[in-house]
């Protein structure tokens, strides 16, 4: 058997050398996979530094809520990682809601003329209850528990998961 | 069964085709007339034209581990040594980066400083490849600056007082100093406003710098072909005769094995010896005792120390400095300096006193122990003599000088260890 060949690529009647460079091409591959291993570990976010909290005290109390001076509601608050919206029905009844908008991730406010929920991103619309009544979202919004607490009219609002 | 010569039949022709796709679109041909035609000469010092692949590879390294440290960096005094301390206890691997990042910066400026030292002996800057040293040579200072700019980022202790002392030391230069402290520093003092600065240098304003002046290197490198030592050329009569090896597969894979012995020293050195993060830095704390820049400066650390306050009139510190830059700008004119025997023989006297300094004082700024200090100086005097090996004959007066320096050296490691096992 002769077992001359010049090129590497020119391999078929040299079974000893095409079986070189396999073990060549399957010892680099390996190489790779080991350098790939930490480095797509590397890239895995850390876990997350946020609470993960059940609930939470707001930071407002129930006489707090109503606009400013110049019409605007008070700005969500951080409840787990995530804004969190507080809103007050006509007859006094307070909602809290994921203000993270079901659409594509905006922060949704609430506009106490309209009576609404809306999202300035895309114009998505959900009523004081949370439901998606205009616009692109597709669900309606995340809505959380909430319990007062405290002397009535200036109770502290506890916000928590259902 | 009888789809099996079918499909070996047509995956040939497919391939073909996919190969002409991009032959015809990107000219790959150019690239494979290039590849076909370079050739590698065959000679004594052969194995030197290894070190500028592993230097390469080093720094794809860097490019790499650098770009996934810079996803979890904050810099920020507020911020970078938290940032560097929680990825490297929270992030998966992330003390490994980090340490491959560190170590494998060390490896590229040792490896930096072999190549030129048989590129120096093997003459490689003569006609018509000065360019090549030149470039080569700011290309060692460019890598010496990311050294130096990568080291403040952690904002630790060490790397505070390292950058208020070198950027010092640009302070002292006559008429331009006290401008070019202000620029270095963003501000009279290291502040955060000097880590800005170095960030921006270390990750946009010297890779980019880099970059071009290493296209321009291996531009260089392709244009001219490989050096060959003159001895050789004499030996075998002439560049036609020398024995070659084509570039495309040959070296290529010897050249492969280079950058596998480089991967394996850099994880073994990254994984066994971490690096170390230190304390966070303190503006206004003293500085640690004990301190001293990476080894590579510590040359000039150690040299600068042993200056007086004043020499003939100038501040010590001054005439120190201007005494580096010196010597780096004739290191940097060197393909110029050359021209002739006699002014090669005070070259190479110089170049010989230059290596000897440096051996000299790394050994005695590395360690506080004497015997250590003689176990490293030995140790590297043996390993630059090694390097002249090839630039000797054997039977020559220059080879028995080689043997005598040799076997003084290693009486004096000899001597080095013996001193350090029963003291």
């Amino acid at each position: 058997m002769e077992d001359k060949c010049d090129k590497l690529d020119t391999c078929d009647n040299c079974p000893r050398r095409s079986w070189l460079f396999r073990m060549l091409v399957g010892m680099n591959l390996a190489t790779v996979a080991s350098l790939l291993y930490p480095v797509l570990r590397f890239l895995k976010p850390r876990r997350s530094t946020s609470s993960g909290a059940f609930q939470v005290v707001a930071p407002l109390r129930v006489n707090q809520l109503r606009p400013d001076e110049e019409g605007n509601w008070p700005a969500p608050f951080e409840f787990a990682g995530k804004p969190c919206i507080l809103v007050r029905t006509l007859d006094g009844e307070v909602k809290a809601f994921n203000a993270v908008c079901t659409h594509t991730d905006c922060t949704v406010k609430f506009r106490p003329q309209e009576g609404d929920i809306y999202c300035s991103c895309h114009g998505g619309v959900y009523d004081i209850n949370g439901r998606n009544v205009a616009g692109p979202p597709p669900r309606p919004l995340e809505s959380f528990k909430v319990n007062l607490r405290g002397k009535p009219g200036q109770e502290e609002i506890i916000v928590s998961r259902a | 069964m009888s789809h099996a010569p079918e499909e070996s039949a047509v995956s040939p022709a497919r391939t073909e085709g996919i190969q002409k796709f991009f032959h015809e679109r990107l000219g790959l041909e150019v690239l494979a007339g290039l590849a076909a035609k370079k050739l590698v000469p065959i000679h004594r010092s052969t194995h030197f034209y290894f070190l500028g692949g592993m230097a390469l590879f080093l720094f794809i390294v860097q490019i790499i581990s650098g770009v996934l440290l810079s996803l979890y960096y904050k810099p920020s005094p507020d911020q970078a040594f938290e940032s560097v301390q929680a990825f490297m206890t929270e992030v998966d691997f992330g003390w490994l980066i980090r340490s491959v990042h560190s170590w494998a910066a060390n490896l590229l400026i040792g490896i930096l400083f072999l190549h030129l030292l048989t590129a120096y002996m093997m003459r490689a800057y003569h006609r018509p490849r000065e360019l090549t040293w030149v470039s080569g040579i700011l290309l060692l200072l460019l890598f010496m600056a990311f050294g130096f700019s990568g080291y403040l980022l952690p904002w630790n202790q060490l790397a505070f007082f390292a950058t208020r002392v070198g950027t010092a030391l640009v302070g002292v230069v006559p008429v331009v100093g006290p401008d070019l402290l202000l620029l270095a520093r963003g501000g009279e003092n290291v502040t955060g406003d000097t880590l800005s600065r170095f960030y921006a240098l270390h990750v946009a304003i010297l890779p980019l710098l880099t970059l071009g002046m290493l296209g321009f290197h291996l531009f260089m490198v392709q244009q001219h072909g490989m050096s060959i030592p003159e001895r050789d050329l004499r030996r075998y009569g002439g560049r036609q005769q020398i024995p070659t090896m084509p570039f495309v597969p040959d070296f290529l894979l010897r050249d492969a094995v280079g950058w596998y012995l480089a991967l394996g020293l850099l994880a073994a050195l990254a994984a066994l010896f971490p690096w170390e993060l230190g304390e966070k830095a303190d503006p206004f704390g003293s500085a640690p005792e004990g301190i001293k820049p990476e080894w590579y400066f510590l040359f000039m650390f150690q040299a600068l120390k042993q200056l007086p306050g004043h020499i003939l009139g100038m501040e010590g510190e001054m005439l120190g400095t201007l005494f580096f830059g010196g010597v780096g700008l004739v290191v940097l004119v060197v393909p110029f300096l050359d021209r002739g025997p006699r002014s090669r023989h005070v070259l190479n006297i110089l170049a010989t006193a230059a290596v000897l300094f440096f051996i000299v004082m790394t050994a005695w700024g590395y360690f506080d122990k004497n015997s250590l200090r003689l176990i490293l100086g030995a140790s590297l005097s043996l390993g630059s003599l090694a390097l002249t090996i090839p630039f000797t004959n054997r039977g020559t007066r220059s080879r028995s000088v080689l043997w005598l320096l040799g076997t003084l050296a290693f009486c004096l490691l000899m001597v080095g260890l013996l001193w350090e096992l029963t003291l």
